[in-house]
């Protein structure tokens, strides 16, 4: 592949034909490797026998236990010459073989004394090979001369001690955790590569105790670090105290945040990079601490090396989804990216510009795209896919263009994955935006006219047959549904025919003409098709007038099942593993959705992920599931449309019992969903309810409680408290709570439970429902024509004072999220240095009433800030609620 | 962690590879996935000029030199500029050997030596050893010049 860059020598021929390993065979090789046990040991020849075991290894081949164990008594013998050159591959072989524990003992001796050799390099060598092969016992044995030689002169023993450390702390941490002053020394050593690994080692072992890393941050970060991959290190765990102590409240400053902005500027590349993503990763990062980093990741997306433009675009990328206004400067760099032979590179630029790009550049980024998307791998056109797909939630009004894109690429080429990313993009921009939904469904007909996908063919009509009825025009659908008839396999036939029925039950004016085709499938020669055409054409009373339906067979046939189909694929599972005389009953499914924010809690503290190309799930999506489990509960049927549910709150620390609530708004109504999981394996909760002290929460009174009758170990539950609360002014207050169960001992063994259980209690956190909670974040694209559009009937203006603040950014802050309002326009983002400024807030109010707010501030030399307050909405009550919130927070 | 260092010739065979923390199953699939990845990518490629992958929260960085392609792949906090470092040590440690790019032959010539590179660069996964002159003198067991 690259045979023009090497010289043609004159003996290359030769080279080609003859491979020093040619014909190389396992049993020779090991049959040559006696030779170790020579008294009269070839050093050279040795080393080639090595070599070749290396080769075999190193291509995959093993050996069985009693090969290995032939080797490795052989190699031990080699520790009788002194030839350095066969020493050094001796390290290298046994490490390679790893000997079992057994034989291990064999060559600790040998080893032991090469550790205290006065060769320096075989005591690095030694405490390598050592410290691989070692167990428990054996360790406590060399920990002396290990702590020895991590403070060694020589750097390259105290290396490999370090190393060992790093490795060993995994098995062995209480033994290794006793070598901290021993480390703590190596850090302050004039080695580069000593300090690194030192410095790696030292948070290691004090990683859970926060003083002490905040400890090892601040004297560092005031001293010399000598080598970039320590500084890399050090920025990382700054960081990590930087996320871990918040934001000074007086100031506004974050400590140590100078030391990382000073890396900014560091000469090696790698150091520069990582100040700039511990940047852009800190939380609540604001606009001014945000340019530097930005600046610089900006130079490199121009960078000739392709690693570093990969890199700068990961981290926009990253910075783009939750800071898109902060990116937009490097827009134009980024376009020159598209064409960038890096097809990664390429793809994250794409999709960092579809998230900064306004909604006038949507239709030149899709012309680019459109060339691009033909030379690119379907994993990379999935992550387009999805971009794109959020891209037209966020500009809805562009829907158009977008869903023309999608559908053109939908009848491209290309393998499963990707068209059912292009599918489930269109679905869910049909839910969502209603608008696109004829233009949508006629898309996805289109597609299954020529699908190769038994899956997402069915997939289709069954959205079809739920969406399908709905729109202005039904019969437009059923030609093509009824040529799935004519044209598919069995199993997509089967879904046309149940399609079909669903369109003849909604739609009364198509009811005779789906006779006559639901008629046609009678005869199919499938079992299935056969069986549910004959069904359905019964059920809706095909064969006359005289068949009665029941309203409840309609309702299963045609409404949904009531019960997340995960819920019920586990209990079929459970029921075929444990199968009983008892039928299966539908009753005993439960129909809880399994809680959301479990994956979040796993990783506490530690960076979201941030996986390629996983996007965050939508809020619709979570918004549905948490409607459809209210819904299925009976005492909540009846509260009506839900109108807002929050983001998780935790209200436990990393405890026995994990516990967060989900504040769900009705009209007149609060439910609060308790998420629980029980952390303990010997533990089974029963009877689980929260009790809730409402006393400094006056206005709301309790109405009705759902308590969790088990909670087994590691499986998510969910206790419910539900509160009325007066209509009109939207009720505050602050709640305290109270875990209340019955825990009964469980035998880890056996699993089971004892019968007798005793009851607790555990205090959990309080938490507040707050003006915020009643606003929905919903955006305008153009506030100007909304503000307009809804005129100043009901406009209220007034004038307040926020005292003294840091900035003006910061007050837009405390302003927007006292109101729990989308800003629109970019117009979050304060200018550094600025005296003025103007917001646009959007939101729509609890009663559905829309809601438009101007927010002009301005800031004076003393810092004190003015701010003029205009508020537009359809009720005038909402507009006075808006003032009262800004008043009273 | 550095999950894998692998070198292949230039038909895609494997001449060295070195796995941590990767179970033995998935070994064979890297394996293939890095092949195919070489091939379609380092057609006229310079020597040196490194190349860059991502998959999910794996990074991929690669390379060619002479009639070798090398292969160096990691997660966390081995990410791709990381192993941009570790590859640029290898390489050099390679042309030090080798004294050139290598021939697929040189290479194997070479190879006992260049195990023991490899051994002093990465060790179970974490860089240990990033300066060839040290490198050089390490694999004959000589201390360090600056020591």
């Amino acid at each position: 592949m690259a045979q023009p860059f090497v010289k043609k020598d004159d003996d290359r021929d030769d080279e080609v034909e003859y491979s020093p390993f040619m014909g190389i065979e396992k049993g020779a090789v090991l049959q040559e490797a006696r030779l170790f046990n020579d008294p009269q040991l070839d050093a050279r020849r040795c080393s080639q026998v090595i070599m070749k075991l290396l080769y075999l290894l190193n291509q995959g081949e093993t050996f069985t236990k009693t090969e290995a164990t032939e080797v490795f008594f052989a190699v031990t013998k080699l520790f009788q010459s002194r030839d350095t050159g066969l020493r050094r591959m001796v390290y290298l072989m046994i490490k390679e073989i790893s000997p079992s524990a057994d034989e291990v003992i064999i060559v600790t001796s040998s080893l032991m004394k090469d550790m205290n050799s006065r060769t320096d390099m075989y005591r690095a060598n030694a405490i390598r090979v050592l410290c691989q092969i070692t167990d428990g016992t054996l360790l406590t044995q060399i920990e002396r001369y290990l702590k020895q030689a991590i403070v060694d002169k020589n750097p390259v023993v105290s290396s490999a001690a370090l190393v060992s450390g790093i490795h060993l702390l995994q098995s062995n941490p209480e033994i290794v955790k006793r070598w901290s002053n021993e480390v703590q020394e190596a850090v302050q050593s004039r080695a580069a590569l000593v300090q690194f690994h030192a410095l790696a080692l030292l948070h290691q072992i004090r990683q859970n105790d926060r003083l002490a890393v905040s400890k090892l941050v601040t004297s560092l970060t005031k001293g010399s670090v000598r080598s970039p991959l320590a500084q890399c290190l050090l920025i990382r765990y700054t960081s990590q105290v930087i996320r871990e102590s918040g934001v000074n409240t007086q100031t506004g400053d974050r400590p140590f945040f100078d030391y990382i902005e000073g890396c900014l500027r560091h000469k090696a590349e790698m150091v520069v990079f990582e100040a700039a993503r511990a940047i852009t990763g800190l939380s609540n990062v604001t606009a001014r601490e945000l340019t530097p980093a930005i600046a610089v990741l900006q130079l490199f997306l121009s960078s000739s090396k392709p690693v570093l433009r990969f890199s700068a675009v990961r981290t926009l990328n990253k910075v783009a989804m939750t800071h898109p206004m902060a990116v937009m400067n490097c827009n134009i760099d980024m376009e020159s990216l598209i064409s960038d032979q890096n097809r990664s590179i390429a793809t994250l630029a794409i999709t960092t510009l579809l998230k900064t790009g306004n909604e006038s550049s949507v239709d030149r980024l899709m012309k680019q795209i459109t060339n691009f998307m033909s030379d690119i791998a379907d994993e990379f056109k999935i992550v387009v896919v999805e971009a794109i797909r959020s891209l037209c939630l966020k500009f809805p009004l562009k829907y158009r263009s977008l869903m023309n894109f999608l559908s053109n690429i939908l009848r491209e080429e290309g393998g499963f994955e990707y068209k059912k990313a292009i599918v489930d993009a269109i679905v869910i921009l049909i839910r969502d935006i209603p608008d696109a939904k004829e233009s949508g469904l006629l898309h996805l007909c289109e597609f299954i006219e020529d699908c190769e996908f038994t899956y997402l063919s069915t997939q289709i009509l069954h959205f079809l047959g739920n969406e399908g009825p709905k729109t202005s025009d039904p019969s437009k659908y059923i030609r093509y549904i009824y040529n799935r008839v004519i044209l598919e396999n069995a199993t997509v036939r089967a879904c046309a025919v149940s399609t079909l029925a669903k369109f003849g039950e909604m739609v009364d004016s198509l009811k005779p003409r789906i006779f006559v085709l639901l008629r046609r499938c009678l005869f199919d020669n499938d079992d299935e098709v056969r069986d549910r055409a004959t069904l359905y054409f019964n059920t809706l009373g095909g064969d006359g007038p005289f068949i009665e339906t029941d309203e409840t067979v309609k309702d299963f046939l045609f409404g949904s099942l009531g019960i997340p189909l995960a819920n019920l694929e586990t209990g079929l599972k459970n029921y075929i593993q444990d199968p009983s005389e008892e039928p299966f009953d539908l009753n005993s499914v439960p129909k809880e959705v399994k809680a959301q924010p479990l994956a979040e809690k796993k990783a506490p503290g530690r960076k979201p992920p941030t996986g390629l190309g996983t996007l965050p799930a939508g809020p619709t999506s979570a918004a549905d599931a948490y409607e459809r489990l209210l819904s299925s509960i009976p005492e909540f049927a009846s509260f009506g449309k839900l109108f807002k549910s929050s983001v998780p709150v935790e209200l436990t620390e990393e405890t026995e019992y994990a516990v967060n609530v989900v504040k769900h708004i009705f009209d007149q109504l609060v439910v609060f969903q308790y998420n629980c999981t029980n952390t303990i394996p010997e533990q089974l909760l029963e009877n689980v309810t929260v009790t809730v002290d409402a006393s400094e929460a006056e206005e709301f009174s309790q109405v009705a409680s759902k308590p969790l009758k088990f909670l087994p170990y590691d499986t998510p539950g969910q206790t419910f408290v539900a509160f009325e609360i007066p209509q009109g002014a939207p009720a505050v207050g602050k709640f305290s709570n109270i875990l209340r169960f019955t825990v009964k001992e469980v035998d880890p063994s056996t699993g089971e439970a004892e019968d007798d259980g005793v009851e607790d209690e555990y205090q959990l956190e309080d938490f507040e429902v707050v003006a915020a909670d009643y606003m929905l974040k919903v955006g305008v694209s153009n506030f100007r024509n909304a503000w307009e559009s809804m005129g100043p009937n009901y406009e209220r203006i007034d004038e307040y004072g926020l005292g003294p603040r840091e900035s003006l950014a910061e007050a837009v802050n405390a302003v927007t999220e006292l109101l729990g309002m989308q800003p629109c326009e970019g117009t979050e983002v304060v200018p550094s240095n600025s005296r003025s400024h103007t917001c646009l807030l959007s939101g729509v109010y609890i009663g559905n009433v829309k809601v438009l707010v101007r927010l002009s501030l301005g800031i004076d030399g003393a810092k004190e800030v003015a701010m003029k307050l205009a508020v537009r909405s359809e009720d005038e009550n909402v507009s006075d609620a808006i003032h009262e919130t800004v008043a009273s927070g | 962690m550095l999950l894998a260092v692998l070198i292949a010739n230039s038909e895609g065979n494997i001449l060295v590879e070195r796995f941590n923390g990767v179970p033995a199953e998935e070994r064979l699939h890297w394996r293939s996935f890095l092949v195919k990845l070489g091939a379609d990518n380092l057609k006229g490629v310079k020597n040196e000029e490194l190349l860059v992958a991502s998959h999910k929260s794996v990074y991929i960085v690669y390379t060619v030199l002479g009639d070798v392609s090398i292969f160096v792949v990691g997660k966390d906090e081995y990410d791709e500029l990381a192993l941009a470092e570790a590859i640029f040590v290898i390489t050099s440690a390679l042309k030090d050997v080798c004294g050139k790019p290598p021939t697929e032959r040189l290479f194997l010539d070479k190879y006992g030596k260049i195990c023991l590179c490899l051994d002093e660069i990465v060790w179970k996964g974490l860089l240990e050893n990033t300066d060839k002159e040290r490198i050089k003198r390490l694999v004959r067991l000589k201390p360090p010049t600056e020591f």
